[in-house]
């Protein structure tokens, strides 16, 4: 167990995270309708706590798997954000180089490998890679360090794979589970569970019992939680951590959120009837934004001149992300026909 | 007797549905997003509704054994039409799309029958990207057993829709997404001959151009133009790829001095178009009396970015510029370029049509 995993939830620094994911999404949205981001993108809004809860207690030698609603996930691990927009801008030095936009994203340094928008399509990739870190430890701990990339012997890193409610449908999402239990991986399964595929509600798709206890069954140490709590997350993700590093299983987390805006883009969708009356609303008031900040302002552990204070830090940060994406150049077709094999 | 209406593509895809709901009490119309309110780019809107939650629904996000779920239903006597909002989705259930439902029939010795449509849309502009857009057309149309059609008219997307699910096979029904808003002409009663084999859609003496799906609409204003400046094309959807109809390419070949183009939107290397020239070549050797050549797309997937997607598609100023190389009367290539020029990027069909899609 690393030190910082040990530490008590710094709850002023999880707030300003979940911020800086917010405020950057609400200026995608907004920048969305001048028509020059081109790429289908779905937008985190209402579900910060779960990628900052869970990527605090990560290094930058853990990684990091997600899926098509990736940006959070991106920026909690570390994510290069004026990379992050430039390939929402289709330019050349995006984070892909324009190969893939919003669904498509890494940034190697930060440990964050992957995300792809075939739902479940990363899922086994992060078993997989789990698996190989706890090949390369055991090779470590045989003395054969070149496999190991020098790392220390005992450490463990450990792979975290986000996904949705929708996502635990798809068969490889069990026949993964299966075999991360049968080789005790050090992977955790972090379900965001938003009650939505698309508009399509959850109650159409699976019958009525927790996601978590079906991971259970399959042998995984899992609970459920407040999603939009991040000090609830921080500490559920705190143990979780802990026990995948070691040599205790994969673990499961199924964390209950809302996404506030339409599935993908950048407006709100509450007028299509889709979510249940005054639902939205509901989890508004849920917001993991303004719970953090009533604790913080109710603990005096902030004030309203340092929480201003943040967001004109924060709307600096990223006015100067933008500025520095929109810097981008185009990429040639040829340049597109490169990298086909290695 | 004629009943002929003018409607989109996707409305045709909608009423050919409706209708064969009607029809066949038997049949069920299954795939995520079915029923929600934006109902598949609009294709299914209002039917369930007309029909009801059983017969109309929603599913699991489990391509891979609703598939399996829907040919078990199949067997048993329903009449599933299972959708994917992308034809990269159907990826999933290429295990028992291929191993059993392309199959079944043959394996039992013709005892029990599949009559499954998998509907599949193309995905192309707004960024879609590397695994949104993907053209597997040529890949489903190499499996014994499956039928694979892929209607560019909106007449044919309405009669061929009501064939396929009436069709005692498995059939994958290829929409690309670009077609649902052309506007044509469905006539309900039209005859059943003309639904088999290839269609003709533009008569033309000086060349043949076989294009699939929405190549050929591209080769269609291609044509038009050409015509303007003396060059006479004829245009042949090769809608049926399972079966590609090179008895009519042939017949064409005959009028046309045996030119050809093809144009399809595939890879290159992905391209049925490759399948078409070596069955007409040994069925018809003497057809071609001129190099052919095949437009497609490049030889990798399709990069997110739209700074590339011009360079990406090709369209119907390439197909004319090849027509013109072929009749050698590159003279003209300037000036029809400029005439089908437009400024509208390739990654929107039209103007109305902006993301994400
Ligand atoms: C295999 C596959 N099927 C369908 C889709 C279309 N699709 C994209 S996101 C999505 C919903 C996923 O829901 P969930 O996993 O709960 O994630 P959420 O969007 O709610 O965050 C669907 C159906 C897809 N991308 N891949
Ligand atoms: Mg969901």
């Amino acid at each position: 167990m690393t030190a910082m995993s040990q530490a008590p939830a710094d709850l002023k620094h999880l707030y300003y995270q979940m911020l800086r994911i917010r405020r950057a999404e609400e200026a995608i949205a907004r920048r969305y309708a001048e028509q020059q981001m081109r790429c289908p993108t779905h937008l985190c809004i209402g579900e910060e706590a779960i990628a900052i809860g869970v990527c605090a207690h990560l290094t930058t030698q853990d990684k990091v798997f997600s899926n098509h609603r990736g940006h959070g996930h991106y920026l909690a691990k570390g994510g290069d954000l004026p990379r992050l927009l430039a390939e929402l801008y289709g330019f050349a030095e995006g984070c892909c180089g324009g190969r893939g936009g919003s669904m498509h994203l890494t940034d190697l340094a930060a440990g964050f490998i992957a995300s792809t928008p075939i739902v479940g399509g990363t899922v086994p990739l992060a078993a997989g890679y789990a698996w190989a870190e706890q090949m390369k430890k055991s090779v470590t701990a045989q003395g054969g360090a070149s496999a190991a990339g020098g790392r220390t012997p005992g450490a463990t890193n450990v792979v975290v794979i986000f996904f949705g409610d929708g996502c635990f449908e798809e068969g490889v999402m069990h026949e993964t589970m299966n075999f991360a239990v049968l080789k005790k991986l050090p992977l955790l399964f972090i379900c965001e569970n938003n009650q939505y595929s698309v508009m399509t509600p959850l109650a159409e798709r699976q019958p009525k019992r927790d996601i978590y206890k079906i991971a259970a069954a399959h042998g995984l140490t899992a609970v459920s939680g407040d999603g939009n709590r991040v000090d609830d997350v921080y500490e559920l993700a705190q143990a979780a951590v802990a026990n995948a590093r070691n040599g205790l299983g994969p673990q499961f987390l199924e964390l209950h959120t809302h996404r506030w805006p339409e599935h993908c883009g950048p407006n709100e969708d509450d007028d299509l009837g889709y979510r249940n009356p005054g639902e939205l609303a509901e989890w508004k008031l849920r917001c993991p934004l303004l719970q953090t900040r009533q604790v913080l302002l109710a603990e005096r552990l902030s004030n309203d001149a340092e929480l201003a204070h943040m967001e004109t830090k924060l709307a600096e940060e990223i006015e100067q992300a933008f500025a520095r994406a929109l810097q981008g150049s185009r990429p040639t077709i040829e340049r597109m026909g490169q990298h086909l094999y290695a | 007797m004629r009943d002929v209406r003018v409607m989109s593509y996707g409305e045709a895809i909608r009423e050919a549905l409706d209708d064969a709901l009607a029809k066949h009490p038997e049949m069920l119309l299954i795939g995520e997003g079915v029923p929600d309110p934006k109902t598949i780019f609009g294709t299914t809107q209002g039917l369930r509704e007309k029909y009801g939650a059983e017969r109309v629904l929603d599913m699991p996000l489990a391509e891979n054994g609703m598939t399996g779920i829907c040919i078990g239903a199949a067997l048993a006597g329903m009449r599933p039409v299972l959708v994917h909002q992308r034809i990269d989705f159907a990826l999933l259930s290429v295990d028992q799309l291929v191993n059993n439902a392309a199959k079944w029939h043959y394996m039992f010795d013709g005892q029990q029958q599949v009559p499954l449509v998998i509907r599949v849309i193309i995905g192309r502009g707004w960024g879609q990207g590397p695994q949104h857009s993907q053209s597997l057309q040529a890949m489903f149309a190499q499996v014994p057993g499956l039928k694979v059609v892929m209607p560019t008219t909106v007449g044919d997307a309405y009669h061929l829709m009501l064939e396929a699910i009436a069709d005692n096979n498995p059939v994958l029904f290829i929409e690309h997404r670009w077609l649902h808003h052309v506007h044509g002409e469905v006539d309900k009663h039209r005859p059943a001959a003309e639904l088999s084999g290839a269609a003709l859609l533009r008569q033309g003496a000086d060349i043949t151009l076989a294009a699939f799906s929405h190549m050929s609409i591209e080769a269609l204003k291609a044509a038009t133009v050409l015509d303007k400046h003396g060059v006479s094309v004829e245009v042949v959807d090769m809608r049926h790829l399972n079966e590609l109809d090179v008895d009519r390419v042939a017949s064409s070949l005959a009028k046309t001095g045996g030119k050809l183009l093809i144009a399809d939107c595939a890879p290159e290397m992905a391209s049925i178009g490759h399948q078409l020239l070596s069955k007409l070549v040994l069925a018809h050797r003497n057809s071609l009396q001129q190099a052919p050549r095949l437009i497609a797309y490049p030889n990798h997937p399709v990069p997110t970015s739209h700074f590339v997607a011009n360079d990406y598609y090709p369209g119907a100023e390439q197909i004319a510029s090849a027509v013109l190389e072929i009749l050698d009367k590159s003279e003209l290539t300037e000036s029809v370029i400029r005439d089908l020029q437009s400024d509208l990027p390739k990654d929107q069909p039209d103007r109305s049509f902006v993301g994400p899609f």
